[in-house]
């Protein structure tokens, strides 16, 4: 009783820290941008400390969450949130068809990294983590 | 070109952190700790170069779809991890992205 209600409890952490990697990836992706090359001194610190953090955060989720699954939430977050961000902080807009396979790109890795985890649950059609 | 280059280069080392972050073991690991931590800065480093000419949201997500394509197709050929339909589709929608974003102009 007492252990199933401290497995779930670990897993909600679980899913907040993966949430934050996806978050510190986004943040990120746009300090390397912003850095120009790690010529701009407080994006490239930025850049650093996020790079430190998504790591951080995402080998502690990855500990109670299943790696394929994981991986598929932390990039998918990653790319949309910096295509995102990216067109608004740094002004790049994309035409819709540019949209359009930057999406199909998205869905392609996210796919990938779903399709990895079929190792640790063989034969199993369902991939929800019970 | 050479944008295209360094984020080849970038590619490479993105591969190499999740094959070493894997090895660490939640980063207990000394060794295949600091392989990570200096892969991951060289992967970042030539990102940065890349995203000097792309937008950071299309450079973005093709370092890290085409690492994750490398990341199975390695497993297959040096882990002898399955290469499935659903990987292989994975690999296509990945590939097909690309060339349809470098033919619309964005990259």
């Amino acid at each position: 009783m007492s252990n199933t209600s401290s497995n779930q409890t670990s897993t909600g952490r679980a899913w907040v820290m993966l949430l934050l990697a996806g978050a510190f990836e986004i943040a990120y992706a746009l300090s390397v941008a912003g850095s120009q090359a790690f010529t701009v001194l407080s994006w490239s610190i930025s850049a650093i400390v996020f790079f430190l953090l998504t790591l951080y955060a995402l080998s502690v989720a990855l500990k109670s969450i299943d790696v394929g699954i994981g991986y598929a939430v932390w990039a998918g977050i990653g790319a949309v949130g910096s295509a995102i961000f990216g067109s608004f902080l740094f002004d790049q807009s994309l035409t819709l068809t540019q949209a359009f396979w930057l999406a199909v790109i998205i869905a392609g890795v996210i796919w990938l990294k779903l399709a990895s985890s079929e190792k640790a649950q063989p034969e199993k059609p369902g991939l929800v983590a019970s | 070109m050479i944008s295209w280059i360094y984020l080849g280069i970038a590619v490479l080392f993105e591969i190499t952190v999740a094959f070493s972050a894997g090895n660490a073991q939640g980063f207990t690991r000394l060794w295949w700790t600091i392989a990570t931590l200096v892969s991951g800065a060289i992967a970042t480093f030539f990102l940065s170069l890349a995203l000097l000419d792309f937008d950071v949201g299309v450079g973005y997500a093709i370092w890290t779809s085409v690492a994750g394509v490398g990341i199975v197709v390695l497993g297959a050929v040096f882990f002898q991890e399955r290469l499935n339909l659903r990987k292989l589709s994975g690999i296509a929608l990945v590939i097909g992205g690309v060339i349809g974003l470098r033919l619309s102009g964005a990259a």
